[in-house]
């Protein structure tokens, strides 16, 4: 990968408190990269993606989405930014267990201001992609876990976003359905052009991904390219 | 397991607190105007228990009396004052309440309030129409409360005044401890007692049930996990028992202590022309228990109630698969409710006075209950119309929710559909005795027998004269009129008069409609507290569901903002899934009420100035409540969905 980073974070420092949970961490993810985040519990790794999707601003550094500044930006503008050109993938309850399937997955598109008609057309388009044709209109609670992942990873999609941020995404699922929900994101992501940032602390999604960063006490400890 | 679920509560961080703190604010005000309620059922037992003696059982014919009495309602600055003649044959006979002995004659024992107010006024305004200066004080047993003007006169036997027109008829007196059989304006007012408590207790009881199930989602996550560790149904059932128990207690305690602490202010309250003595407004010790174990009753139903699905399946709860639904079967406890109606208003001209209460509360309850049944079917079908054609984020969310679970998303909206539901019963009866033309409040009236209309009107010219007060004296047929020239002199004319004619009754046609007047201002001011109660109900359940809401859904909210969900959005989707489902519950239950109202006087009345005022008030207060309250919680909202509050999940 040697096009330009879609995303960058540049000597990233963030403290809680008298805590340093990230010093001086430098990353940066191009267009159709996956890219892992490992470390053990408390190394820093939610804490970084956090700051690289402008959840939080970052104590020292600069975070970058293609040539936009994010850290400088007003509350209200990254979370615009985060609505309209980043997508999320979370461990568990990220989906409203009120809506069905299709209409959790649409959210995003109607957000942005889409038709209700055209985002829950354009969002059922997903559905044969994933293995989920025929359970469109079932709710959450219907779903079966590793369903209910893929619905969450139609969403992180569906707005075809620049990149994809996925914090822990299979960590409540067994090993099978884990190994196919990552390979769906990673495959996925890389072909809609999206760069995939990883949690994890499974080594199987790391082998996954394009490429790894390695974090140990807010501090990246190594890096390297997986096989 | 009951250690286990304390230790749970105590140990469950800033969320648990919060979540125990809403139930305890619901079950404390709920519990605070239950109090209320009983205590002015109290009140009204204990007003009556001190001023029975006014009206006394009489001695059977051939058996001496202990007392002869007659009342009659004299005025002074504008106030009425209950003056009570006594003729004591029996020396040493036990007295009223509140007075040492039985007045001799020509003695004159007055109440603390008139005593003050003889203070104040010059002597020919109203101490020049006693046999004398005051004797001594009417103690407050023999009251109807602090603010009364009470004069208790012993007449000799035979006195003419006992005889003079417009007061009681003589009553012999069997006993002053027993009271008469007659139905007497005090059975009226507990008539509309019970009626007023009624209009409150069940939206109360509404708010109790709602306060228990608030959180129920935080809780039922915990219970579910013990379920899915093995608990027995009876384990997981002490402990979801155990936790809102505790709460539930304490805050019925608290509640109990706040209307103690608030019963002075209560005791100003007038009703029936005068306030209460703060005592009287305060429920018994037992009564207190009775209302505390119910209350911690009532919430442990309710929130057993909420967890049978926890009890029954964990997966439901840890997993919901399917919504809460509202069945269409209510609409038969609707139509039982319409039948009960209708049995109770073809009845109605049979019911005496004494079971008008009873059967009040028994519309009320009917009707209430078919309120509480239909609420939920309106808000599925609200939701369904809201979902289907939502076109933005907050109409879409609001309505998938409201379907989801119809009979939660109504619970709190129960207290306000019922105020609307009381004000549409109110807002009729309020405006049709506030309809009640004015009358003449200037001239004063005495009637005297015919034979000595002439000489009373010349001895009144000449006395009012002699006094220099300029009046107009006229007569029609036997009553001789007095119009002062100057409004302020009103209460010496009448002091003239009472003099010529002792015992006479000197009113003006204002003061002869005293009762009618008093009861018409207490029925709006007690329209107008039943509302006040009944919106503090509303407010309450609300505001806390609102903020309960936010606490039980925080992580998926939470994930929705980080994901770039605009607040706003989130806040919109609130509002409507609470104001929409309202104003349609509202309207139904404002008919519902002025149809409630119908047997007893004309809907159309509502239409009426003062009812438009009622029904536009509660409208557009209850709209911004429901606006307010979830404004209130907004706060948690921004807190809840902050990213730093990962970390403290």
């Amino acid at each position: 990968m040697t096009s330009a980073p879609v995303l960058s974070g540049s000597r990233l420092t963030k403290r809680f408190g008298a805590t340093t949970v990230l010093s001086d961490v430098d990353v940066s993810v191009a267009p159709g990269e996956t890219v892992a985040i490992t470390g053990p519990s408390g190394s820093g790794k939610s804490t970084l993606l956090h700051c690289l999707a402008g959840i939080l601003r970052p104590d020292e550094g600069v975070v970058r989405l293609g040539a936009e500044r994010v850290d400088t930006l007003s509350e209200g503008a990254r979370t615009a930014l985060r609505l309209q050109r980043m997508g999320f993938v979370f461990q568990f309850g990220q989906l409203l267990p009120e809506l069905p399937a299709v209409e959790n997955v649409a959210l995003p598109l109607m957000l942005a201001g889409a038709s209700r008609r055209a985002a829950v057309h354009r969002a059922a388009s997903w559905f044969p992609a994933l293995g989920l044709a025929g359970l469109e209109l079932r709710r959450p609670g219907q779903l079966s876990g590793g369903q209910e992942q893929r619905v969450a990873i139609a969403r992180a999609l569906v707005a075809e976003p620049a990149v994809v941020f996925a914090d822990e995404p299979t960590g409540a699922l067994d090993s099978t359905t884990g190994r196919q929900v990552v390979e769906l994101l990673c495959g996925l992501a890389v072909r809609t052009g999206a760069a995939l940032v990883v949690v994890t602390h499974d080594p199987d999604v790391a082998a996954a991904c394009h490429r790894t960063v390695a974090l140990r006490d807010g501090r990246v400890v190594g890096s390297g390219i997986a096989a | 397991m009951i250690a286990l679920a304390l230790r749970l509560l105590r140990l469950g961080g800033r969320r648990a607190w919060t979540s125990a703190g809403l139930v305890g604010a619901g079950v404390a005000v709920a519990t605070t105007l239950l109090a209320i309620s009983v205590g002015a059922l109290h009140g009204l037992d204990e007003r009556e228990s001190r001023t029975g003696w006014r009206t006394p059982a009489e001695a059977a014919t051939g058996t001496d009396p202990v007392a002869l009495l007659r009342l009659r309602t004299d005025f002074a600055a504008g106030r009425p004052i209950t003056q009570v003649d006594l003729v004591a044959p029996v020396a040493g006979a036990t007295p009223p309440p509140g007075l040492p002995r039985m007045p001799a004659p020509g003695e004159v024992w007055v109440s603390p309030a008139l005593a003050e107010l003889m203070g104040t006024l010059p002597a020919g305004d109203l101490a020049a129409r006693y046999p004398g200066p005051a004797t001594g004080l009417v103690g407050d047993a023999g009251l109807q409360s602090p603010d009364e003007l009470v004069a208790v006169i012993g007449r000799p036997a035979g006195d003419p005044v006992l005889l003079a027109k417009g007061g009681s008829d003589v009553v012999p007196v069997a006993a002053f401890d027993r009271t008469g059989d007659g139905v007497s304006t005090a059975d009226l007012y507990r008539q509309l007692t019970i009626v007023a408590v009624a209009l409150v207790v069940f939206p109360v009881a509404g708010l109790l049930g709602a306060s228990a199930r608030l959180s129920a989602a935080r809780r039922s996550e915990r219970l579910a996990t013990l379920r899915l560790l093995g608990a027995s149904t009876r384990q997981v059932t002490v402990v979801a028992v155990a936790e809102v128990t505790a709460v539930a207690t304490v805050a019925a305690v608290v509640g109990v202590v706040l209307e103690a602490v608030l019963s002075p202010l209560v005791a100003l309250i007038p009703l029936a022309g005068s306030g209460w003595f703060a005592a009287d407004v305060r429920p018994g010790f037992l009564p207190c228990l009775a209302i505390v174990v119910g209350v911690a009753l009532l919430a442990t139903a309710s929130a057993v109630g909420g967890l049978r699905q926890v009890v029954v399946g964990p997966r439901g709860v840890a997993r919901r698969q399917r919504p809460q639904g509202a069945r269409g079967l209510r609409l038969l406890g609707v139509a039982a409710a319409l039948v009960v109606l209708l049995v109770v208003n073809s009845a109605l001209p049979v019911v005496s006075v004494d079971a008008a209460g009873v059967v009040f509360v028994l519309v009320i309850l009917a009707m209430v209950g078919a309120v509480a049944l239909i609420g939920p079917l309106v808000v599925r079908v609200v939701g369904t119309r809201m979902a289907a054609r939502a076109r933005s984020v907050p109409g879409l969310l609001a309505g998938r929710r409201l379907l989801d679970d119809p009979k939660g998303a109504f619970r709190p909206l129960a207290g306000l559909t019922l105020a609307v539901f009381v004000a549409g019963f109110l807002a009729p009866m309020t405006a049709a005795v506030a309809g009640v033309s004015s009358v003449d409040a200037t001239t004063l009236q005495v009637t005297a027998p015919p034979s000595e209309v002439a000489g009373l009107v010349q001895t009144t010219r000449a006395r009012l004269a002699a006094i220099g007060l300029p009046a107009t004296v006229s007569t029609v047929g036997d009553t001789v009129a007095v119009l002062p020239r100057d409004p302020a002199g009103l209460d010496r004319a009448r002091t003239v008069l009472d003099g010529l004619a002792p015992g006479s009754v000197a009113q003006t046609e204002a003061e002869a409609r005293h009762e009618d007047t008093v009861l018409t201002a207490d029925l709006g001011r007690g329209a107008l507290v039943v509302l006040v109660a009944t919106f503090l109900v509303a407010a309450t359940a609300t505001g806390t569901a609102a903020a309960a809401r936010v606490l039980d859904h925080r992580h998926t909210l939470r994930l929705l903002t980080l994901a770039g969900t605009p607040l706003a959005v989130l806040d919109r989707a609130r509002r409507a899934e609470t104001v929409r489902p309202l104003l349609v519950n509202g309207a139904i239950a404002l008919v519902l009420g002025l149809f409630c109202a119908s047997p007893f006087v004309a809907a159309t009345a509502a239409l009426r100035p003062s009812g438009l005022l009622t029904l536009g008030g509660v409208l557009v207060a209850g709209t911004a409540l429901v606006l307010a309250a979830t404004a209130a919680s907004r706060p948690l909202l921004r807190s809840v969905t902050a990213p730093d509050q990962e970390r403290s999940r």
